[in-house]
């Protein structure tokens, strides 16, 4: 029976291939098509990741009872002399999970997209590069090559940058693309001499191969036992570069920057791409190359250096981010900040916990992400494309379905106890933060985090959906409305995932955990511990609820213009948070400011020196060929030897052989061949 | 061995020559009075037909060891059979592409000489024997001819035709000697016997201290003249542009395809084997005799000669008669690469796998190339069959059809033929992905490897620089398809062409879109998407060609 079950992983790997390439096709044929081609677009994008997503199910149903099992399909795609390049793809629960997780919220957010841009003339455009999107999500997850994997998250970052700049003539739009391309790429530079390191001490880029991979055992061992600069382990060192990329994909400070202003793009886009998936590619990437992250000479499981420093990372950001997104007024700012600050909780779960806590608050993250921006979506969309909460308010009357899936969003997020997955996996997270043996500083960060992010999310549902609808327009004249139909229905069933989820994550029947580790779940008694951090969390959330309907619901929020009631209380302190500590200012006198240098100091360079040198040979040149011409015009007198200057003249030249008298042509083989026996029977005497 | 055994070795050649012998039949007895359109394509469907049942019994009978027939006149192993099926498809394909030129009326006669040539190929890829060889080139040679000429109602196919008769028949003449010395010298035919015969003791194949009796020079440097024509290389090289410019469009195809594929096979095959024993070192500076400084020295001229002379083309098809030119000079150096002993070879098995690389490159090189010049002429086809009338018949008003110009805007007339284009040329100059880039990559790659101290880093190096100079006339034809404005005929040409043909008013049918008979278009697609997926996955073929390579045990007999 198990050995069935196994033949079904290694079967199911097989088809693999398929995920990613049928959204590639969609994309591909979308490239082609006319603008005007508007229902062909969204129906052939959201068929091909419909199908996907059944062939991921499929995957995923193959790894139920594997327990665990890993299967490979590795081929070789180049061969240069002996060294073959392989490439592959693999299956085993992670990819699963992600595959799944993926396609899902991706489908739904295609579906929301449809009445979303119904107005947009680039309609097809548009969904040409969200199924390419989706391709390359689906292709980094599925990789079993940390070159193929690259590749893909370079796709990945492409299709970020097209989308983030879709509306391109808006200017804010297309800084805002650039912005995030280039901020991942001073990631991406260290992932990528990660790669090249890597490469250069195994001989492989296969993360599994049978053991010869460069996640198996001899590779880690031969990598544990190497020490290079500051006697840090190569494990080590790798692992920091490939933690690198991670960083500037998911956000994680300092590398933050681009993502609150890649709201810039269509909401769609924000919800699939810089909540749910995208952003979260680096986090999956941290758990994919886990084995390396947690190699140690000192063999201690979760504490290794590289860990450590995911750990920190992850701690500091999610509490700066949380921070910041205290004193936004643009509902998409708010929910990006969160975005980051979430993120910065499953880098923290990584580093405590293991790969099941980071991905088990991935996965109800993308839920409860995606419903909250496809939810401000809907608020946008209704109040005509405005952001700023101020300007709402009282929406709960006008769109009671948003408002509804919102708060499940919001419960979610915030971590309400019991019937919300958010609970669980933050749960767990804090849990594995406060065993941690090194420190206990994380778990406190963390702690406080939670607090904030009740706070902030309290504030923007008084500010939305509560009081009086603050709108520039006299009052009786609203011109909210709700969603059609297409928009509100992947809201309802996002939020059923964002309750249901929480049942496989729950300390007493651990389903999730168990199956990403590959042993069986079981129903267990709930530890003492555990059940303290629960009453903690459900203390803070309660502390951060009640300090925000403090703050903002006891009493009503009059005009749009008046001060936040936080910034009366404490001006300062919503300065500098409002400001976002001027973290971008502060990039802007000193990394620009030393880029702009280094490139008028380049360009000087270029312009005198290597000019220069440039026109002292060119000078030169023309002084040779003066005197040549002197000699050629004087000496020589030829007038044939003129028209040889350039190649154009020497083509011509050759042509004349070519005079088409067939004669001639015969003779210059004869003595061709003459020629060669005289050169090969004298000239060759080795 | 009897009759009928070699009837069975021979069974694809067998059914091509009847398959060649029905068309004509039947097109003289069925299909004369019939619409000239109908006959083509039924010439098509009938060499279509015959290729593929050919094709199949070679697919179904890939033989696991070597099949051989006495005296090697008839040499099969998986290898073989590999680059007989690539030669029947490209014939295929050349079939599909003349259904779009109306050079003639001779349908039968055409496509039986077609397939008669096809013919000629596969004898000369499947024998090791010297008269089998000279035999087969000869068939496909005067096949080749014919073809050229066929465009009676052109001077210049006939007088491409003549020049390129002349031509072959003084460079059969040497090859004949050539081989002749070579049988006087050894006293046999067959590759392998000559190989060792030259080569007394086999345990110590290349001692540089013993010199070839100059004799063998003589005899080597003929035989190079004649393949030198075969393939086009510098200086044996004269006829091709005139050639290609002058033969109806499949024709240049299919010299510039099958052929080519044919030939250099053999040659590898002929030099490495034959003359095993002759070898030499084409180092920088440390010529020895032999036949690699002698293949060098064509590879290096060809590659300089066809990449600077077709700068100055203004004829598309010439161009492309010089980009072959300097292909054969790259193709030469994957030649090269397969005849250089490694350092790593043992005394005991002198063809090391390094050495399987170069074949490999070498098959790889030809087989990508041959794909993606079929399908620029299959284009130059097309583009050629959409022009008015007075671009078809009357090339001295308007000069000739396949200049650069007629290509201007074509971008617009026809998308999916410029992509295609586009593809083609872009692998021609070994842009990647495509299989052109790989195709040269290998053959450097390989070049590099083989031999003491990188011996070949002069050629290399030569033909990488080389390959930049090809870049700028690439890329003259598609900025003509993609940049410059669709052709204004201006009032004079009109004027001409109204007092040249005076029955009917000018009609502007350049500046029309182009609308291709499908199976051109099938083709041309078709070769684009070999050569994209060629290049996506190379391994698709040089794995299957490097397992082909140790399998056939090539020289170990």
């Amino acid at each position: 029976m198990a050995a069935l079950k196994v033949g079904s992983v290694t079967s199911a790997v097989q088809s693999l291939w398929l995920i990613p390439v049928l959204p590639l096709l969609a994309a591909g044929l979308l490239a082609f098509a006319k603008q005007r081609h508007r229902v062909f677009a969204g129906t052939l994008a959201i068929v091909a990741l419909v199908a996907s997503f059944i062939v991921a199910c499929g995957a995923f149903a193959a790894t139920l009872g594997a327990h665990g099992e890993r299967a490979v399909f590795n081929f070789t795609w180049l061969q240069f002399g002996e060294t073959p390049l392989r490439l592959g793809w693999v299956l085993d629960p992670l990819t699963a999970v992600m595959v799944v997780m993926v396609t899902l919220v991706g489908t739904l957010i295609f579906i929301f997209s449809v009445g979303y841009m119904a107005e947009d003339e680039n309609f097809t455009r548009f969904f040409c590069f969200l199924s390419l999107f989706a391709a390359a999500m689906l292709g980094l997850v599925i990789a079993n090559n940390l070159l193929l994997l690259f590749v893909c998250w370079e796709l990945v970052g492409l299709a970020s940058y097209l989308l983030i700049g879709f509306w391109y003539h808006k200017p804010s739009a297309a800084a805002a693309a650039k912005k995030a391309f280039i901020v991942t790429r001073i990631g991406d530079i260290g992932f990528f001499i990660g790669i090249l390191w890597l490469y250069a001490e195994t001989g492989t880029l296969l993360l599994y191969d049978n053991g010869n991979g460069c996640l198996e055992g001899s590779a880690l061992a031969q990598l544990v036992a190497r020490t290079t600069i500051g006697g840090m382990v190569v494990s080590t060192a790798i692992a920091l570069l490939i933690f690198c990329g991670a960083m500037g994909k998911s956000g994680q400070v300092p590398l933050h920057v681009w993502l609150p202003d890649a709201m810039e793009g269509p909401t769609p886009v924000s919800a699939l791409i810089h909540a749910a998936t995208m952003v979260a590619a680096g986090v999956f990437l941290v758990a994919r190359v886990y084995p390396l992250m947690d190699a140690d000479p000192a063999n201690v499981a979760g504490h290794s250096p590289a860990l450590c420093v995911v750990t920190w990372i992850g701690a500091i950001t999610a509490i700066f981010a949380a921070l910041i997104a205290v004193a936004q007024n643009d509902i998409k700012r708010i929910l990006a900040y969160s975005t980051v600050s979430q993120l910065g909780y499953m880098m923290l779960g990584l580093g405590t916990g293991g790969v099941a806590v980071g991905i088990f608050h991935l996965i109800t993250h993308a839920f409860f992400k995606a419903l909250l921006f496809l939810g401000a979506g809907s608020v946008i969309h209704g109040c005509h494309h405005e952001q700023d909460i101020r300007r709402m308010g009282g929406l709960r009357r006008f769109m009671p379905l948003t408002f509804a899936t919102y708060a499940v969003g919001m419960m979610a997020l915030a971590g309400f106890p019991l019937f919300f997955s958010g609970f669980w996996s933050k749960d767990e997270i804090l849990h594995s933060a406060f065993a941690w043996a090194p420190s206990r500083w994380p778990f406190y960060l963390g702690a406080a985090g939670a607090v904030l992010t009740t706070f902030y999310m309290t504030r923007q549902m008084f500010y939305v959906f509560f009081g009086h609808n603050r709108a520039d327009e006299p009052a009786g004249h609203v011109h909210v409305h709700e969603s059609p139909a297409i928009m509100v229905v992947p809201l309802v069933i996002l939020a059923a995932g964002a309750v249901l989820l929480s049942i496989v994550g729950t300390p007493a029947w651990p389903w999730f955990h168990a199956y990403l580790t590959g042993h069986a779940a079981a129903v267990q008694p709930v530890a003492v511990d555990v059940i303290l951090i629960m009453l903690l969390s459900t203390a803070l959330v309660a502390l951060g609820l009640g300090l925000g309907w403090w703050l903002y619901g006891r009493r009503r929020i009059e005009r749009a213009d008046s001060p936040d009631p936080l910034e009366a209380l404490q001006a300062d302190t919503f300065t500098v948070l409002r400001q976002k500590f001027w973290i971008d200012e502060a990039y802007d006198k000193t990394v620009v400011r030393l880029n702009r240098a280094l490139c008028r100091a380049a360009d000087w360079l270029d312009v005198f020196v290597w000019g220069g040198l440039v026109a002292l040979v060119s000078y030169l040149a023309v002084g040779i060929a003066w005197v040549n011409r002197l000699i050629d015009e004087y000496v020589v007198n030829l007038g044939f030897d003129k028209g040889c200057g350039s190649v154009r003249w020497t083509a011509r030249l050759l042509s004349l052989w070519q005079n088409g008298q067939v004669q001639r042509y015969l003779r210059a083989l004869g003595v061709a061949l003459a020629i060669f026996v005289l050169i090969f029977i004298w000239g060759c005497r080795g | 061995m009897s009759y009928l055994d070699v009837l069975i070795l021979a069974c694809p050649e067998t059914i091509v020559a009847l398959a060649a012998l029905v068309v004509l039949a039947l097109d003289l007895a069925v299909f004369r009075r019939r619409p000239w359109a109908t006959r083509m394509r039924f010439g098509a469907l009938a060499v279509t037909i015959g290729c593929l049942a050919a094709l199949s019994w070679l697919w179904g009978t890939i033989p696991v060891r070597p099949l051989l027939h006495s005296d090697d006149v008839l040499v099969l192993n998986s290898l073989t059979h590999l680059i007989k099926i690539v030669v029947l498809l490209l014939t295929i394909l050349t079939a599909w592409i003349s259904i779009e030129s109306q050079f003639t009326d001779h349908v039968g006669e055409y496509f039986a000489l077609l397939l008669f040539g096809t013919l000629g190929m596969m004898f000369l890829v499947s024998t090791e024997n010297l008269l089998m060889i000279f035999v087969a080139l000869e068939l496909l040679s005067l096949c080749l001819y014919t073809m050229t000429a066929f465009n009676k109602q052109n001077v210049r196919s006939a007088e491409a035709a003549l020049k390129y008769f002349l031509f072959g028949g003084m460079s059969a003449a040497f090859l004949l000697f050539g081989f002749s010395l070579v049988y006087g010298l050894t006293g046999e035919i067959t590759l392998g016997r000559i190989g060792r015969a030259l080569n007394p003791s086999t345990l110590q194949p290349f001692n540089p201290s013993t010199l070839p009796d100059p004799l063998l020079i003589v005899a080597l440097i003929m035989v190079m003249a004649g393949f030198g024509f075969k393939v086009a290389a510098v200086p044996f090289h004269l006829w091709a542009p005139d050639a290609y410019q002058g033969a109806p469009t499949p024709t240049a195809a299919f010299i510039a395809s099958g052929s080519k594929v044919a030939s250099f096979f053999i040659l590898a095959k002929l030099l490495v084997a034959g003359f095993a024993g002759a070898g030499g070192a084409a180092a920088w500076r440390g010529f020895t005799q032999g036949w690699m400084p002698l293949v060098a020295i064509l590879a290096a001229l060809s590659i300089a000669v066809g990449n600077v002379a077709a700068i100055a083309q203004s004829s598309v098809r010439r161009l492309l008669a010089y980009s072959a030119i300097a292909h054969a000079g790259y193709a030469l150096v994957g030649v090269l690469a397969f005849g250089s002993p490694t350092p790593s070879a043992s005394t005991l098995q002198p063809f090391n796998p390094s050495t399987h690389h170069g074949f490999t490159a070498l098959i790889y090189y030809v087989v990508t190339y041959a794909c993606t010049a079929l399908g620029a002429f299959g284009v130059v086809a097309i583009v050629e069959g959409s022009g008015s009338t007075v671009q078809r018949f009357n090339d001295s008003t308007v000069g000739p059809p396949d200049d650069l110009r007629a290509f201007a805007g074509l971008g617009k007339r026809a998308p999916l033929l410029s992509f295609c284009m586009l593809i083609f040329i872009l692998s021609l100059a070994g842009i990647p992905p495509l299989a052109g880039f790989f195709g040269k990559f290998y053959l450097f790659a390989a070049a590099l490897s083989s031999g003491k101290d990188l011996a070949l880093l002069w050629l290399v190096v030569f033909a990488i620089a080389m390959t930049a100079v090809s870049l700028y006339y690439y890329l003259q034809v598609l900025k003509q398809i993609y940049v410059a404005p669709p052709p204004r005929l201006d009032d004079s040409t009109t004027q001409r062409f109204n007092d040249s043909t005076t029955q009917q008013p000018f009609n502007p049918s350049t500046l029309q879109p182009i609308t291709p008979s499908w199976p051109a278009q099938a083709s041309v697609v078709i070769l684009a998407a070999a050569v994209v997926i060629l290049g996506l996955a190379p391994n698709l073929l040089v794995g299957r060609v490097l397992g082909m390579v140790d399998a056939s045990r090539l020289f170990l007999r």
